[in-house]
């Protein structure tokens, strides 16, 4: 397996009035191709920090961040943008659908941004849509769908661009513990079959059981990495 | 496609306020398109009047005839010079003029008489049409008169009326006839209305004993020749005489024109800002309400020139929806203002600017520019005032606009 993700020594530091706060504290992560990572800690651990750094939507205070092998901090804003696009897919704990598109147009517009044809991108979508339970809704608007349907859609909206990686923050924070389930055998169904490297932050022991890894973030700082879940203590 | 949808469906995620500004744009449209209609009606009035009526779009003199208009500063070969015109097929026609006085019953004034050829004045321009009482000269001479309106009216003159005519003859007698009022024009322009006394220009050339003389030559193509190429041709037909345009012979109205151009600009620009305020206001409203999804667009790999083309994208279709309603309700009045016009004699009866008499119902006229100008700017506006909230849009963080990713 090649590694996906290649972080060392990075640290972020924000600043306001004055006052610093460290939220990673030199962190050392290896993520490799086709792995299925949770991560874990407690409110404030830094996690969504992390997961923002990797996705290029933050930049670092200092450490070296690389993803599909790129390094991040030489890339310029719209390269950036342009790597989230085609190699990193995103899912959001609020599910963070484009309210005036439908199902179908909320899925297939991360392909749009990539130039693909209409037709593909419509081909491409319907099988994934069908994969994830929503065939038949292809034209509901995000506020016909529960909370669970939502998040499917991001999945497939996720997962359509076929990325090198999919970053997801908290994804099942705010669906019932039935439906996260649901959720997560969906992820890790697509990372068996189809390949994508997940890595997700999370607060519920029930979804972290889940994972074939699991990295612990404490006080920015990664306190384990991997081993089994029972017995941590995650708040 | 889906940059149009997503533009048109998030237009009317506030209906009411995108109603609003719909509204207001469309309307600022739709008054620049009337007002700009009015204001060329008005314009190409009194261009037409002012060339149609007598004046004609080039006119030929002898050199410095226009500062002394002397009897004797008369051209030498008239005829050749209208031969050649028509040969070109250009309309013209010659005039004489001389100085004298008419008296009427007991009333007496100065005047400018006017030796005309008839035929070529109702071929060529709308004096003869332009008759406020009577009819104009016949084409034969039969010792008839026009009068100017308020010659006429100082003299107490009625249609019939017998004028007598006293003149400075080119031989130095005294010249004097008895004419018989046939018509009186309409307002024509303050000096016209005043002075003007018309006559037959085989009757004006007996009278002033100038043995034809003729002073002016003006040629009306009625604007199938560009004015440019009016004035080359004249100068080409007659070399040693002075050739002038009407904008050189009546400076005023010309200045007025031009300054037309400019007023219809001005105000303009006043109704463009106020449109661009609006859509800035409902772009920047939309914009701030919709910081998370632009971050979300952000995170998923829009670039900030996709965000700002998404944002003026949705301007220019609220500019687009705006402009057809413009149009139509705009069109629709100036079409109303072609047809029946202003009437605005209750505020002036006859009237006249520059020297140039006005019909007191103001036309509109409409033309490809007065329509498509406005509505062309107005969307350039519409564009415009996007870029600052779309500039917002574009470069902001999509972290902070996301409590979390």
């Amino acid at each position: 397996m090649s590694s996906i993700v290649n972080i060392q020594g990075l640290t972020k530091d924000y600043g306001q009035n004055g006052v610093v706060t460290h939220a990673l504290r030199g962190v050392d992560l290896t993520i490799e191709s086709g792995e299925f990572t949770a991560m874990a800690g407690p409110s404030g651990s830094g996690k969504s920090t992390l997961l923002n750094i990797i996705g290029g939507l933050d930049r670092p205070t200092t450490g070296r961040v690389e993803v599909n092998g790129q390094e991040l901090n030489r890339l310029s804003s719209t390269k950036l943008s342009r790597l989230r696009r085609d190699r990193i897919g995103f899912i959001f704990q609020s599910y963070n659908l484009i309210p005036v598109l439908t199902v179908l147009e909320n899925a297939e517009y991360v392909l749009m941004l990539q130039g693909v044809s209409a037709a593909q991108r419509r081909e491409r979508v319907r099988d994934l849509l069908k994969e994830v339970g929503l065939e038949g809704m292809e034209d509901r608007f995000p506020r016909e769908l529960s909370g669970g349907q939502q998040q499917r859609v991001a999945i497939t909206r996720a997962i359509a661009p076929e990325p090198a990686l999919v970053l997801a923050d908290e994804p099942t924070a705010n669906v019932d513990s039935k439906t996260a389930i649901a959720l997560l055998d969906l992820m890790r169904q697509l990372n068996e079959e189809k390949g994508v490297t997940f890595f997700f932050s999370t607060h519920d022991p029930n979804v972290m059981k889940q994972a074939r890894r699991l990295v612990l973030l404490r006080d920015g700082r990664i306190s384990r990495d991997g081993g089994m879940v029972e017995g941590l203590d995650t708040e | 496609m889906i940059i149009l949808r997503i533009a048109w469906r998030s237009l009317w995620r506030n209906p009411r306020r995108t109603l609003i500004t719909v509204a207001a744009i469309s309307l600022n449209a739709a008054i620049l398109i009337v007002s700009y209609s009015l204001m060329e009606g008005f314009k190409e009035h009194a261009v037409s009047n002012a060339t149609n009526l007598v004046v004609g779009e080039v006119q030929i003199h002898v050199p410095k005839y226009l500062v002394d208009r002397s009897l004797y500063k008369s051209m030498k070969d008239p005829k050749a010079i209208l031969s050649t015109l028509d040969r070109h097929d250009v309309p013209a026609a010659s005039r004489s003029y001389g100085y004298g006085l008419v008296a009427c019953e007991n009333k007496s004034a100065g005047a400018l008489f006017w030796g005309v050829d008839p035929t070529a004045e109702r071929n060529v321009f709308d004096l003869a049409k332009h008759m406020g009482e009577g009819t104009f000269i016949p084409n034969t001479p039969a010792k008839g008169i026009v009068l100017g309106k308020k010659l006429a009216r100082s003299l107490n003159a009625r249609i019939g009326s017998e004028i007598v005519v006293v003149v400075q003859a080119a031989d130095g007698s005294l010249g004097n006839e008895l004419y018989s009022v046939t018509g009186i024009l309409k307002a024509a322009g303050e000096s016209m209305d005043r002075t003007a006394a018309i006559l037959h220009q085989a009757d004006f050339s007996e009278l002033f004993v100038s043995g034809g003389r003729v002073h002016e030559i003006a040629l009306n193509s009625k604007g199938k020749l560009a004015l440019d190429e009016l004035a080359t041709l004249a100068s080409q037909v007659a070399p040693q005489a002075e050739v002038k345009t009407w904008r050189q012979l009546m400076p005023s109205l010309s200045d007025m024109v031009n300054m037309f151009d400019a007023g219809i600009w001005i105000f303009g620009i006043i109704f463009f800002l106020a449109a661009a305020l609006g859509v800035m206001n409902t772009m920047l409203m939309a914009t701030f309400e919709r910081m998370r999804e632009f971050g979300v667009l952000k995170a998923l790999g829009a670039t900030p020139w996709r965000i700002l083309r998404d944002v003026a994208v949705e301007a220019l279709v609220l500019g687009f929806v705006s402009a057809i309603i413009g149009t139509m309700l705009g069109l629709g009045v100036s079409y109303y203002l072609m047809k029946t016009g202003l009437d605005l004699s209750m505020f002036a009866g006859d009237y006249s600017i520059g020297g140039v008499a006005f019909d007191p119902v103001w036309r509109a006229t409409i033309r490809l520019k007065t329509v498509v100008t406005p509505v062309v700017v107005m969307w350039m506006v519409c564009l415009i005032a996007s870029i600052y909230p779309a500039t917002l849009a574009a470069r902001l963080n999509p972290v902070k606009t996301m409590v979390r990713v």
